[in-house]
């Protein structure tokens, strides 16, 4: 920065300065949650997530009420970036408004209903399950070996578009109930079909 | 005027133009998704949504923004909707580069200036295959070919990426993505033609090896039109490219996944002095990265690429016309692996192992000593995101690199991330990064074929040749403000030293001041800004603009020569901007149209001033989508001038862009 003259300097801190008032003004503007820089393929996954809660009735004791929020919640990194909190934004089923609910650890999972794991390990991915296991909580994930854990819904790209398989095994160990309708679209997986 | 080769390396020989003049005296986003909300998917069944085909907006890893530097992306979608028929028409699309056509198959593309017909401080990568020459440290962008359809992502980010990439990276890294084969399985086939882009072809086919393991193999054709000159004749620089390619990704296993691809192609470039350039070349790459967990991971590629060319050089005065050919054998081995340490340490290392054996066969009038050169390159690389607080985090880390040259070199960097909301950031950086010495600086010469005692030689390579420094000071902004606009900003500052001069020799009968020699006596600073802007107007009008600031100046460093008084190492606008839109019409039309504006170019020949003038240019794409399966469309290119000059030094033979109009028809199944 030596070689700055007067001249540079004035120019530069001229720069800066527009920089500054710009941050000013933007930082006082709106400010929304709809974010952009999502994939197309996580904001179809994300409505994917939102509709599957319209498909499968969950035993009375999966909520703390019968008006409680149902609650969708993302287990690890975030693949929705605001997406999927857009998607349910003003969104009810049977008088229950929706919630996402973000959880950096399976420990911290509680009342949730549609639970997305994302992208992890086998290893860990046993722990999860092992942790959720017996809860009635819709698991979904778009990574291998989901279901040898116990996992529900699995994503699946083929031919660029987006295919979902149920272990229906899995789901009624979680005392979940899933509509046939959604059954019929799905491909039905056993742990050993993966 | 003449083909890529031939012009980067005579023209090292803009100098070569004046020793005529002598000797006849005395002698340089994205981002927005195709629906700004969820309501158009909302509407749909799920019948529907798994009918939506998810591959048209490319995924973009690491979210943009968060990254701390000056990053733009072209995705899959910009480069289709866009209507761009190649790789150096595709980098149009990111705001922070210059893009110049000389003629129908050379362009000079740069970030922040030092655009010369020798631009040597842009780093880039195909699927991770480093495509410059260590000829000039440059890149041919004729050779640099994919089939688009299949090109995932180009990100580009403008400023130093020396900590990471290593040589080279000094004014930006340019990193091409093709996509993975398992997101473009099925067939698919494009045709087309038209006034430049006279007819093509391309078809593609993904299936699978077994249960995830999958492939796609592809082929294409170009054949391109000649180009104009200033007095209106025929550039004859005609030209066509054939090339082939495979790529395998085996997804097998969770924890680790292995790539293998390759290409290969040939290409014919007519000259305007006659005759034509042979151009060829292949790759072979594989990849496997492992993940030992949620926060770590680690890879090993390793990589084999040559390439041919064999460039007609004219005659001189004294000497013979002759082929100057270059065949270059490259194998790269690297390692990275990504961990986290602790709650508040990212860590990323590498180490890098290349070989290059390169052999020129030399042309009267161009000759490389030593014509057969074996040089290896070690490197490794350590670099920490230290999270400060929770909006805070520091990343700083250099990289070591060993070349033959110059030895040691270290390019370190700080970079500062400032999170102001969870959708603005604030970022600063100060990075150090070198050019260090390609062939042409350090074993080129360029013989006379005069008698003694006259000079020998117009330019010799220097051997004390030393590598070219830059020190940058960036400040970003990058914010999404609201759901319908998102915006970057960057300005920067950059100190660099010890450019490269031609110095010239004894004045004065009879060598008059010939041989030339390349040394280090330029210093000088940039400064600018690179502002870039998307805006969703209307669920099915997006705009985008950007714009860019430079002022460069370069000057000898004090009590030293250059014979080009420091005006050859640069030929930029100081202001280009490019707005487009892109709408969505009724009944799957897309209507897309690109504005360009350049400023003035000054492109200097030796101590000669010259300039192109500023011009404004268009392009438009109208696609149709009858079914799923069909597309259509038509292209126009530089709509708003019959031809217009890019790049050059001004006279009656400088190469003009002319008016382009093709058809294309695409089939997936």
């Amino acid at each position: 920065m030596a070689l700055l003259s007067k001249w540079m300097c004035f120019n530069v801190k001229s720069l800066a300065g527009w920089l500054i008032t710009l941050v000013l003004l933007i930082s006082a503007g709106p400010e929304a949650s709809a974010q952009t820089t999502v994939s197309r393929e996580y904001q179809v996954k994300a409505v994917f997530l939102f509709n599957f809660a319209q498909f499968v009735d969950w035993p009375p004791e999966a909520s703390a009420s019968p008006q409680a929020p149902l609650i969708i919640g993302v287990l690890g990194d975030d693949p929705f970036d605001g997406f999927l909190d857009d998607t349910v934004r003003g969104e009810k089923l049977n008088h229950r408004p929706f919630v996402v609910q973000r959880y950096r650890r399976v420990e911290d999972v509680d009342g949730c209903q549609v639970l997305f794991i994302s992208r992890t390990n086998p290893d860990q991915l046993g722990h999860i399950m092992a942790v959720l296991k017996g809860r009635s909580i819709l698991t979904v994930g778009d990574t291998e070996g989901f279901y040898q854990g116990g996992g529900i819904i699995r994503f699946v790209t083929e031919k660029n578009r987006i295919r979902f398989r149920i272990n229906v095994e899995a789901a009624e160990a979680a005392h979940l109930v899933i509509s046939s309708k959604l059954l019929r679209l799905a491909e039905v997986a056993t742990p050993e079909t993966e | 005027m003449k083909t890529p080769a031939a012009h980067k390396l005579s023209s090292i020989l803009t100098i070569a133009a004046l020793e005529l003049a002598f000797f006849s005296r005395s002698a340089f986003a994205q981002t927005l998704p195709d629906f700004s909300a969820p309501d158009e998917l909302k509407k749909l069944s799920v019948e529907q949504l798994m009918d939506i085909d998810v591959t048209l907006v490319s995924r973009q890893p690491g979210k943009l923004l968060d990254a701390p530097s000056a990053i733009q992306v072209v995705t899959q979608d910009d480069i289709d909707r866009s209507g761009v028929s190649s790789i150096p028409e595709a980098l149009r699309l990111a705001d922070n580069l210059e893009v110049a056509q000389q003629n129908s198959h050379t362009w000079n593309i740069s970030a922040r200036g030092f655009n010369t017909d020798l631009a040597n401080k842009l780093l880039v990568m195909i699927d991770g295959r480093t495509v410059y020459t260590p000829l000039f440290s440059g890149v041919f962008w004729d050779v640099q070919d994919y089939l688009l359809a299949d090109i995932d992502r180009i990100e580009v980010i403008s400023g130093p990426g020396g900590t990471l990439w290593g040589a080279n990276a000094v004014n930006g890294v340019i990193n091409i993505t093709t996509k993975s084969a398992k997101d473009t399985q099925g067939s698919y086939l494009e045709a087309g033609g038209g006034t430049e882009l006279r007819d093509f072809a391309g078809v593609r086919y993904g299936g699978t090896l077994a249960p995830n393991v999958y492939f796609r193999v592809y082929g294409k054709y170009s054949d391109y039109s000649s180009e104009v000159l200033a007095n209106g004749k025929d550039a004859s620089d005609s030209w066509n490219m054939t090339q082939g390619g495979f790529r395998i990704d085996d997804e097998a296993f969770a924890q680790n996944k292995l790539t293998l691809q390759g290409d290969t192609y040939t290409g014919n470039e007519n000259i305007p002095t006659g005759g034509g350039e042979k151009v060829g070349g292949g790759n072979i790459l594989g990849r496997w990265s492992h993940s030992f967990s949620d926060d770590s991971n680690a890879s090993l590629q390793l990589y084999y690429d040559r390439t041919h060319l064999a460039v007609p050089e004219p005659q001189t005065a004294f000497l013979p016309a002759g082929i100057l050919t270059d065949d270059l054998n490259t194998y790269d081995l690297d390692f990275q692996h990504h961990f986290a340490w602790g709650e508040y340490n990212k860590i990323v290392w590498g180490l890098g192992y290349r070989y290059t054996g390169d052999v020129v066969g030399p042309a009267p009038t161009i000759v490389f000593s030593p014509a057969h050169l074996d040089q290896n390159l070690y490197s490794g690389f350590f670099q920490d995101e230290i999270k400060l607080r929770e909006n805070l985090f520091l990343t700083v880390g250099s990289k070591l690199e060993h070349n033959a040259y110059t030895g040691l070199e270290k390019e370190p960097s700080g970079r500062l991330q400032f999170n102001l909301t969870p959708k603005q950031m604030l970022w600063a950086a100060v990075s150090r990064a070198v050019r260090t010495p390609s062939r042409i600086d350090h074993d080129l010469s360029e013989p006379t074929g005069l008698p003694k005692p006259f000079p020998q030689s117009i330019l010799n390579g220097g051997p004390n040749f030393a590598s070219e420094t830059v020190i940058a000071y960036e400040l970003g902004y990058r914010a999404q403000l609201g759901s319908k606009l998102t915006t970057s900003l960057s300005l920067f500052y950059n100190d660099y030293d010890h450019v490269r001069s031609t110095t010239p020799g004894r004045p004065g009968f009879p060598t008059f001041g010939f041989p030339l020699v390349f040394q280090n006596n330029l210093e000088g600073h940039t400064y600018g800004a690179e502002l870039s802007t998307s805006y969703q107007v209307l669920d099915w009008w997006r705009l985008h603009g950007g714009y860019d600031l430079l002022e460069e100046h370069v000057r000898v460093k004090p009590g030293q020569v250059d014979f080009s008084h420091g005006l050859n190492e640069t030929a930029d606008p100081k202001n280009q901007f490019s707005l487009r839109s892109s709408m969505d019409l009724p009944q799957n039309v897309d209507l897309d149209t690109d504005l360009r504006w350049v400023d003035r170019l000054h492109n200097n020949n030796g101590p000669t001033a010259g300039s192109v003038p500023s011009y404004f240019e268009l392009d438009a794409r109208l696609g149709w989508n009858p079914t799923k399966r069909l597309e259509l469309s038509v292209v126009g290119q530089n709509l708003l001038h019959n031809h217009h000059p890019e790049y050059g030094f001004p006279g009656p033979t400088r190469e003009e862009i002319e008016r382009s109009v093709y058809g294309k028809v695409e089939w997936r199944y």
